[in-house]
């Protein structure tokens, strides 16, 4: 049992290779050959190197939050079954202290965004708590659908409860919980992650004056906050695999991280972002489905 | 052959009648607007002004010369307050020679920023440009204000002068409550190259190297304008197969710059695909450029009584690798229009009225997509375009998806156009030599006029020779010059990070406005 509580490693260690992996899908999506899978990781220790450049009106926030930041998103992938439920770890949260130790990060980012005092900082900043604004509500709706199915609010025990994507209600849920991911991991249609320019930015403006290993503590959590958020996405609607053998279920992972990616990357390439005063209709229109999920499971009673 | 130049001397007092009637006569232009220092001939300070209207191939050009000074202070009459259009070239006029325009509602520095010496004029011809390089003062801070909005919950948005990407330097500043922009104030000329002041020096054939690097993705349009200046001073006439190739090169420039900004406009959207699609395209174009000329920037074509590379010389080839091109592109302008995400940002954003665009001048697809049919390639035909049967387009709705949709249908002209000449070429229809004789006017002084219509917009050069052969003034005015002062106006009440979006449907020159 002593090694399951280990699982959380495979997050820290791996979510560069993720990241690289989708940007590997949409460069092949663009016609382009694109940088190795392996390039987030040299981009990391090319980071840890460099010196930092800090802004003079920084204050303590500003050297705080990339540890909160890195600290938070670590301790929320312990709470998280990876590849085995039966982590006695499991047993420190659910996923209500998951998704708020997650927020915390989050609110850390906000603050120093406007520390650093500069108008690209803000501006990410004030369009990021209104983008939180609008998921935090409808991505605990959505989980809400699998944590009454499953009889808990454990993450370990609503996968080991094995409601797949077999109702209208996981359907819904499931939907609602995508366009979660996609704002909460800055992607398009919500966020660009991807763009120079400052003046539309939310997620990289707020990590803009950022730099060295500051930064590079900043991108590994935001890595991992992806591949923490797709593996909830796994264990709250594709938990089939998980339960038994370790290497089995290693295997069935590794499958279903790499179809959610390739969803990440079609959805990425195949249309524009939308105009920012448009957000709320796309998160408005998921909150809508998270409720009727919810609405649809307590009328079919599955 | 100047004979559709009409220069007209003017007195102090007609000045300001005459340029408002020629500009609020019906469908009057103001072209391009300048001053010369000619102290030497005896005419002291002049003040051009270049009209025509677009039902006549005709300029009208008012010329006050004599201006006088009191202790050293010239002033003239602005003509602003009628001729709006006329703003930035007097604000201009002020920094480099001297001369105030008096009643100039917003004069204030505009090529040359705090660090500049004061009460150095930097186009007189009795200014080096050593003298003003000792005298910079490089640790003082650039001081002049912005236009400051002031009200509750208005903040000011800094961007650049240096920016994210490979583009060039401009600042930008932004009032803006909330994301709602309010007004915005560009601080441009960092890339100011003293292009007049060389071209001075250098001597009217080597000028056209220089004139190839105003503005690089306009390097043809701006070398085809300053040789045609150059011709139409000392008479020379074109060969009708460099007449081609010029027309058939500024089409082909056209077409990239069109394709790209497409493209580019997709990196507006967050829209990754079609803006790697439009990249590519862009490069096939490139590299056809560089197997026609040697150079993918079309550069080292011109010269002044012809051409020095025959692009012409193997016109099947080129008709296919036309055609293969245009089979591309007419899937990628597909994809786009189908793609909704895409087109839904365009909509509506960054809306240029059309009485704004015709009041300030605005020139080539920024005033083509407000309605206003500016296009000199019939208004002024020159080069072979009157050997053509071509469209030029319009559209009504001013927004950024007008601009890209006019650049659509500009393309499906040049690649026309551009058919139409290989094809004439194919058929041997188009013969003899691509370069005449061009000397200087001798013994005499010679000004002229040089024009195209680039892929920005109208490209005007004017040209004065001293009776030595020598360059006593030359005057490049690029397309962004005339479309840079309309940004304010079409971001006004748009949302901040809609404003590259905008900004890229424009896709002005720093470089070409900043000279």
């Amino acid at each position: 049992m002593g090694m399951s509580n280990l699982q959380f490693l495979i997050i820290i260690l791996l979510s560069p290779l993720l990241q690289g992996i989708i940007k590997k899908m949409k460069a092949y999506a663009q016609g382009r050959v694109g940088p190795g899978v392996l390039q987030p990781y040299w981009d990391l220790a090319r980071l840890f190197r460099k010196d930092m450049v800090i802004s003079e009106t920084a204050s303590w926030i500003f050297h705080a939050t990339p540890f909160i930041v890195f600290l938070s998103t670590l301790a929320a992938s312990l709470m998280v079954p990876v590849i085995t439920p039966d982590a006695p770890v499991l047993a420190i949260g659910d996923i209500i202290a998951l998704l708020y130790t997650l927020a915390l990060g989050r609110f850390f980012l906000v603050l120093a965004g406007l520390d650093a005092g500069t108008a690209f900082g803000g501006e990410g900043s004030s369009r990021e708590a209104t983008v939180a604004i609008l998921v935090e509500p409808m991505m605990m709706l959505a989980i809400f659908t699998s944590a009454v199915a499953g009889g808990s609010t454990k993450l370990s025990v609503i996968s080991k409860s094995m409601h797949i994507l077999d109702s209208p209600a996981h359907v819904l849920a499931f939907a609602a919980f995508f366009v979660a991911l996609i704002a909460d991991t800055g992607r398009v249609p919500v966020d660009n992650p991807d763009t120079h320019l400052e003046l539309t930015m939310i997620h990289e403006g707020m990590v803009l004056e950022y730099s060295g290993r500051y930064l590079a503590l900043l991108e590994w959590a935001h890595y991992m906050k992806q591949m923490l958020l797709f593996t909830i996405a796994i264990d709250l609607f594709f938990p089939f695999g998980i339960k038994g053998d370790a290497l089995r279920s290693a295997l069935f992972y590794i499958i279903k991280l790499l179809v959610l990616a390739a969803a990440m990357a079609a959805t990425e390439s195949s249309r524009a972002k939308l105009r920012f005063f448009q957000l709320p209709s796309l998160l408005g229109g998921a909150f809508v489905l998270s409720l009727l999920s919810l609405i649809t499971f307590v009328m079919l009673g599955r | 052959m100047t004979g559709n130049e009409i220069y007209r001397d003017v007195t102090k007092e007609e000045f300001p009648q005459e340029c408002s009637r020629l500009f609020n006569g019906g469908n009057g232009r103001l072209r391009t607007m300048f001053a010369a220092d000619l102290r030497e001939t005896g005419e002291g300070f002049c003040i051009y002004a270049v009209f025509s209207r677009a039902q006549e191939d005709r300029f009208e050009i008012l010329r006050l010369k004599n201006i006088e000074g009191k202790d050293g202070a010239y002033s003239f009459p602005s003509i602003t307050p009628a001729v709006p259009a006329a703003h930035w070239y007097e604000r201009q006029i002020a920094d480099m020679f001297g001369l105030v325009p008096s009643g100039h509602p917003d004069l204030h520095p505009l090529v040359l920023h705090g660090l500049y010496p004061p009460e150095v004029y930097p186009l007189r011809r009795d200014i080096s440009p050593e003298a003003i390089g000792r005298q910079l003062a490089l640790e003082k801070e650039d001081l002049s204000p912005f236009m400051e909005v002031k009200g509750e919950g208005i903040y000011e948005i800094p961007v650049g002068p240096v920016h994210a990407g490979i583009i060039e330097p401009g600042h930008f500043r932004f009032s803006a409550v909330g994301e709602t922009i309010y007004y915005l104030d560009a601080r441009l000329f960092y890339t100011h190259k003293g292009v007049e002041k060389l071209f001075e020096r250098t001597g009217f054939r080597a000028g056209v190297r220089l004139a190839e690097r105003v503005s690089g993705v306009s390097s043809f349009a701006h070398s085809a304008a300053y040789c045609m200046a150059l011709e139409r001073m000392s008479g020379t006439l074109l060969p009708a197969r460099a007449a081609a190739i010029r027309t058939l090169l500024l089409e082909m420039e056209r077409l990239y710059n069109h394709v790209g900004d497409i493209g580019n406009m997709c990196a507006g959207t967050g829209f990754a695909v079609g803006y790697a699609q439009g990249a590519s395209l862009k490069e096939r174009l490139m590299a056809l450029n560089e197997r026609l000329t040697g150079s993918r920037y079309l550069r080292g074509v011109n010269a002044p009584g012809g051409v020095l590379a025959d692009p012409l010389d193997e016109p099947a080839g080129t008709l296919r690798e036309i055609e293969d091109i245009t089979k591309e592109y007419k899937s990628f302008i597909s994809f786009l229009t189908d793609s909704v995400s895409h087109v839904e940002r365009l909509e509506n954003a960054g809306v240029l009225s059309r009485p704004v665009a015709l009041s300030l001048g605005a020139t080539g697809v920024a005033a083509r997509a407000s309605g206003l049919n500016d296009d000199i390639r019939t208004t002024h035909p020159h080069l072979y375009y009157n050997q053509l049967v071509f469209e030029t387009h319009t559209r009504m709705k001013g927004d950024v998806f007008a601009r890209m949709m006019l650049r659509a249908d500009e393309v499906e002209c040049s690649i026309a156009i551009i058919r139409s000449i290989l094809h004439k070429a194919k058929g041997k229809r188009i013969e003899g030599s691509i370069l005449s004789e061009w000397e200087a006017p001798a013994n005499k002084s010679g000004q002229a006029l040089g024009y195209v219509e680039g892929p920005r917009g109208s490209v005007f050069y004017f040209v004065k020779s001293a009776a030595d052969g020598t360059p006593l003034r030359v005057k490049p005015r690029a397309a962004s010059f005339c479309n840079w002062p309309l940004m304010p106006f079409a971001v006004h009440g748009n949302i901040v990070p809609d404003f590259p979006l905008i900004n890229k449907s424009f896709n002005l020159s720093y470089s070409g406005s900043d000279a």
